[in-house]
């Protein structure tokens, strides 16, 4: 469900504990990345169904921002990152 | 012109008339403890811990990674900042007056508790000494197992009169009693 996060540094807890900030898969372009891609980035989001990536901040836990894939029909929660890892894992830098 | 301040505790109109004798049930306001917010720099996270852990008379808090309270009723604000600043890599601050610290022990205590948490407190999964961050009657707060049946609140100031009449009311009925800790 959904509703129980396993925090991957605080274990699970309740879905109440977090904020959710949104989509977690665009990445943010450059700063000197022109006017379109910025507009896409900020603004341009798809609506998907099924398996989706977002951002959940553990406001009332340990404070870090973390990625949750998961399931936006069943609830199925597939994992749960920290945000800090996953930007390392991207730009190729060993975490 | 000088001004002096006077260490007035912000449960003081909560905690009001005649005192009674604790029951198996209470809780325990701590008067003025000592309450350290201590954040580690990238990469001494561990050293960080182990030294603090050394310190005498102190007691870790975890918040999460790199970050904890440091506890104490027995070193002062000054002097224990002082030991905790000669630490290698540790950004620290004092938030004694920010922070009221609470204790709550009776062995029916995890039924006290689970009334307002969402987090396993089991003996085995929670057990002594170990601490968390989480929603405590919907405020962040930090939770800590100090013995069998006893942990202790460490939530913010401006949230300590909502979560004291939460608990004290989630209390009654083990006649849970309420006072500050004799100095």
């Amino acid at each position: 469900m959904a509703s129980l996060i396993t925090c991957p540094h605080c274990g699970v807890r309740p879905k109440e504990e977090f904020s959710i900030r949104g989509d977690a898969v665009p990445v943010r372009p450059a700063p000197n990345a022109g006017a379109e891609a910025w507009y896409a980035y900020v603004y341009v989001r798809d609506n998907p169904k099924g398996r989706i990536e977002e951002h959940w901040h553990h406001t009332a836990g340990c404070r870090r921002w973390l990625v949750v894939e998961r399931d936006n029909v069943t609830h199925t929660v597939f994992s749960v990152r920290d945000a800090a890892d996953v930007a390392k894992a991207r730009s190729g830098e060993v975490a | 012109m000088t001004l002096s301040f006077a260490h007035r505790h912000v449960l003081e109109d909560h905690i009001v008339g005649f005192e009674t004798k604790p029951n198996p049930h209470h809780l325990a306001v701590a008067r003025r403890p000592t309450i350290l917010s201590v954040l580690s720099h990238a990469g001494f996270e561990a050293g960080v811990k182990a030294a603090l852990q050394a310190l005498e008379g102190v007691s870790v808090r975890i918040c999460g990674p790199a970050e904890w309270l440091a506890v104490s009723h027995s070193v002062g604000p000054e002097a224990l900042l002082r030991l905790v600043r000669a630490i290698e890599g540790v950004s620290a601050f004092d938030h004694s007056d920010g922070r009221v610290l609470m204790q709550i022990t009776g062995p029916n205590v995890r039924k006290i508790l689970s009334k307002c948490l969402a987090v396993d407190i089991d003996r085995d999964r929670f057990p002594i000494g170990a601490s968390a961050s989480m929603q405590i009657a919907h405020v962040a707060g930090n939770l800590a197992r100090t013995g069998e049946d006893a942990f202790e609140i460490i939530v913010p100031r401006s949230y300590a009169g909502t979560l004291f009449e939460e608990v004290k009311e989630m209390g009654r009925e083990f006649a849970l009693t309420a006072a500050f800790s004799p100095e």
